[in-house]
């Protein structure tokens, strides 16, 4: 009998901070278009892609996500009127930091959805979901889980 | 050198309310507010240690007092970006600065070992500017290390780490009342070595238009983690993205905060 060849396929979780007011709206109008979009995505809703700080995306990995993506309205289309231009600030910044750490900055992505792009929000997510599998889970990546990194031990354990 | 800034500080004390600098204690040197009477030959200048957040606490304390100051570049530096953060007041305050020697240069990689005194319109500069030194080994050639090696050289270096505060404690930049370094939500308590990319990366991004190279975080790091090589190279990319340069101007704001029309960034997401 040939032995059974079981195929260990990868898929990644994918963290997406959504805007209220476009980008929820938009992967709102997408599943009511019945548009494909992958069901790797854990949507998180925010009242505004500038409300998503960089702690909120690293403790996102921290947590096991292998990407993470923002999705804002357009520059310009901010229902906070400004409030986006720090993302687009703050986010290049971000991926630098994690590339000069040694974890592949292109797990982080930020694209604008506005809430009538329903398709665009079934492109986007496809193609990061595709992007990030070829890319490999984050854990292989640096070596070790991230949710015990270093074999930490909690302080009591230590102690004791 | 060090007669020439002591009878500076001795002459200054007869107009100012009194002079925060460092002095000599049996446990290496502790800033010291110099008042007129006091013995300046105990003010030294090494080991170094940043003088500008001690000025910022007496100003608040006492509203009314003219301070003096014995500040080195790095020190210039951060009370500029401690003057636009509204933490200290510089009409309030008298800097006597101090510019490095080469060998002090070398010793901190410092690109710019000299106060920039068209900042400070009340101030005066002891001591001959000289060049800045060659940025950090490994800085320089960053850009032809593969994304594995980095990693293992920062798992190696971040494991090192035991939680002491210390980068964060003697970083003159860093005054916030509520730090997110110890927000249980983003660094978990109890954890001896801390998450990695939750504690040093926070830091890091939080550095990214702060830091202004004075290089204290790593000499006071007992553990030898070189933070500056990722805060230099951040920098970097800011100056370069951005444009704007820590420390460098009284009135150019933390660009972080303003929106694209008042300090854009290089994106293909800006149309």
């Amino acid at each position: 009998m040939e032995p059974v060849q079981i195929e260990h396929h990868f898929e990644p979780k994918i963290v997406a901070f959504l805007c209220n007011w476009c980008s929820y709206a938009g992967a709102d109008n997408a599943g009511i278009s019945r548009l494909k979009s992958p069901a790797n995505v854990l949507p998180i809703r925010v009242m505004c892609s500038g409300r998503v700080s960089a702690e909120m995306i690293l403790r996102a990995f921290r947590s096991g996500a292998d990407g993470v993506m923002v999705l804002g309205c357009h520059i310009g289309d901010c229902h906070y009127i400004n409030a986006n231009h720090r993302t687009v600030k703050r986010l290049p910044l971000l991926q630098k930091l994690l590339g000069y750490t040694g974890i592949n900055p292109d797990r982080l992505i930020l694209d604008w959805v506005s809430s009538a792009e329903a398709p665009k929000f079934a492109k986007v997510t496809s193609n990061f979901v595709t992007k990030v599998r070829a890319i490999g889970p984050i854990a292989e990546e640096l070596g070790m889980g991230l949710r015990a990194p270093f074999n930490a031990r909690p302080i009591e354990e230590v102690t004791a | 050198m060090i007669e020439q800034i002591q009878s500076r500080v001795e002459e200054n004390l007869q107009d100012l309310d009194g002079i925060v600098a460092l002095r000599l204690t049996n446990q290496g040197a502790a800033p010291y507010l110099y008042q007129s009477g006091d013995d300046v030959a105990q003010l030294v200048m090494e080991p170094r240690y940043p003088v500008s957040e001690t000025v910022s606490k007496l100003q608040k304390r006492y509203r009314d007092a003219n301070f003096g100051i014995v500040a080195r570049g790095c020190d210039t530096r951060a009370l500029v970006e401690m003057s636009k953060r509204h933490q200290i007041d510089p009409n309030r305050l008298y800097l006597i600065c101090v510019a490095c020697s080469s060998e002090q240069a070398d010793a901190c990689h410092c690109s710019e070992p000299y106060p920039i005194l068209d900042q400070w319109p009340r101030s005066e500069l002891i001591g001959e500017p000289v060049a800045g030194a060659a940025p950090h080994p490994l800085v320089a050639e960053y850009e032809n290390i593969t994304r594995e090696d980095r990693w293992s050289f920062w798992k190696l270096q971040f494991t090192k780490c035991i939680k002491c505060y210390g980068c964060r404690d003697i970083c003159p930049v860093c005054f916030c009342d509520a730090c997110a370094l110890e927000d249980p939500l983003w660094v978990e308590p109890g954890l001896l070595v801390p998450d990695f990319p939750m504690y040093h990366l926070i830091k890091a991004m939080h550095m990214t238009t702060r830091c202004i190279a004075c290089r204290q975080c790593e000499t006071a790091c007992p553990a030898g983690i070189p933070l500056t090589v990722l805060y230099d190279l951040i920098r970097a990319d800011v100056a370069d993205l951005i444009g704007y340069l820590p420390g460098a101007d009284v009135d150019s704001k933390p660009p972080l905060s303003l929106t694209l029309a008042d300090a854009p960034i290089k994106s293909d997401l800006v149309y």
